[in-house]
């Protein structure tokens, strides 16, 4: 049997290394200011946010099994979700994409906001 | 089976239903999607060590079921399916290798394992490995809540004696 002390020792190991992975993970950057949004896999708009000149907000709507919609508050440089009717709203406290690599999600809605990778490493398959 | 196990069991799925229930109502504690304090893992891990195999797993089958029918979630079953399953796997694994004072490493192992399913069913859905990203951080989330979970499933092994005759 291992001993209880090991355990700990393993315990506290992996946990300090993916607080520092998720660290440098979570405050990564990404490339380009072009975010896009995602309902279920699929691109449904594209937003050049350094072109964007005054702040606006529309609404994206979802009516699959757990339907609902997620407003969605874009100004110069940053786009956010300002208002949703899932149950957790986790996508509303994720706060502000400008320009980290880790998107907004909303899982509930199958919603994610993120920025496109101008090399496509990152893209959608299929 | 016999009628006083069957009691014993759905005994432990109705409290696992019920911590299940209430958890819903917990607003989400940090804004990462898919963290959660997992508080029904507590029986699961009470049952592994308590009443074995088989009905572990008929116990988290009628929890998953009854939990995506009470929170009306269809994607939520899917997610705690893969999860719980694979959490179950490993749990039946940690179960050899650790002392009755280890419980809690079970549990956390079992944690870890309840998200990489989570995260897999995600991907999968999703069509996207993009949100891997958030994967490191679920993790470490999960060995929280499963060290949690796991200290207040040992001192329920340590005291509650369903079933002994």
């Amino acid at each position: 049997m291992i001993k209880t002390r090991t355990w700990i020792f393993i315990t506290a190991v992996c946990a300090a290394l993916l607080a520092v992975l998720s660290a440098a993970l979570l405050s990564s950057r990404g490339e380009g200011t072009v975010v896009e949004i995602l309902q279920d896999g699929t691109v449904i708009e594209e937003i050049d946010l350094s072109r964007v000149t005054s702040r606006y907000s529309f609404t994206v709507t979802w009516g699959g099994k757990e339907p609902g919609s997620n407003t969605i508050l874009v100004q110069p440089g940053a786009i956010c979700v300002s208002d949703a009717d899932c149950p957790d709203r986790i996508c509303v406290s994720q706060g502000w994409l400008t320009n980290q690599a880790a998107p907004v999600v909303c899982m509930p809605h199958r919603l994610i906001i993120r920025l496109k990778s101008p090399s496509g490493v990152d893209a959608v398959s299929q | 089976m016999n009628v006083k196990r069957l009691a014993e069991m759905a005994l432990l799925t109705a409290v696992a239903l019920i911590i299940f229930i209430i958890e819903l109502r917990i607003p989400a504690l940090v804004p990462i999607p898919g963290v959660k304090l997992g508080l029904a893992n507590i029986i699961t891990v009470y049952a592994i060590f308590r009443l074995g195999p088989r009905d572990t797993l008929l116990i988290l089958i009628a929890r998953i079921l009854l939990g995506a029918a009470f929170a009306g979630s269809v994607m939520s079953l899917l997610f705690s399916a893969a999860g719980g399953l694979l959490c179950w796997l490993v749990m039946l694994f940690m179960r050899r290798i650790v002392t009755q004072k280890q419980i809690w490493v079970c549990s956390i192992a079992g944690a870890a394992a309840h998200n990489t399913g989570q995260m897999l069913v995600t991907a999968a859905v999703y069509r996207t490995v993009g949100l891997f990203i958030y994967f490191p951080a679920l993790l470490l989330a999960g060995i929280a809540a499963g060290l949690f979970t796991g200290i207040c499933a040992q001192l329920l092994v340590g005291r509650l004696r369903l079933g002994e005759r």
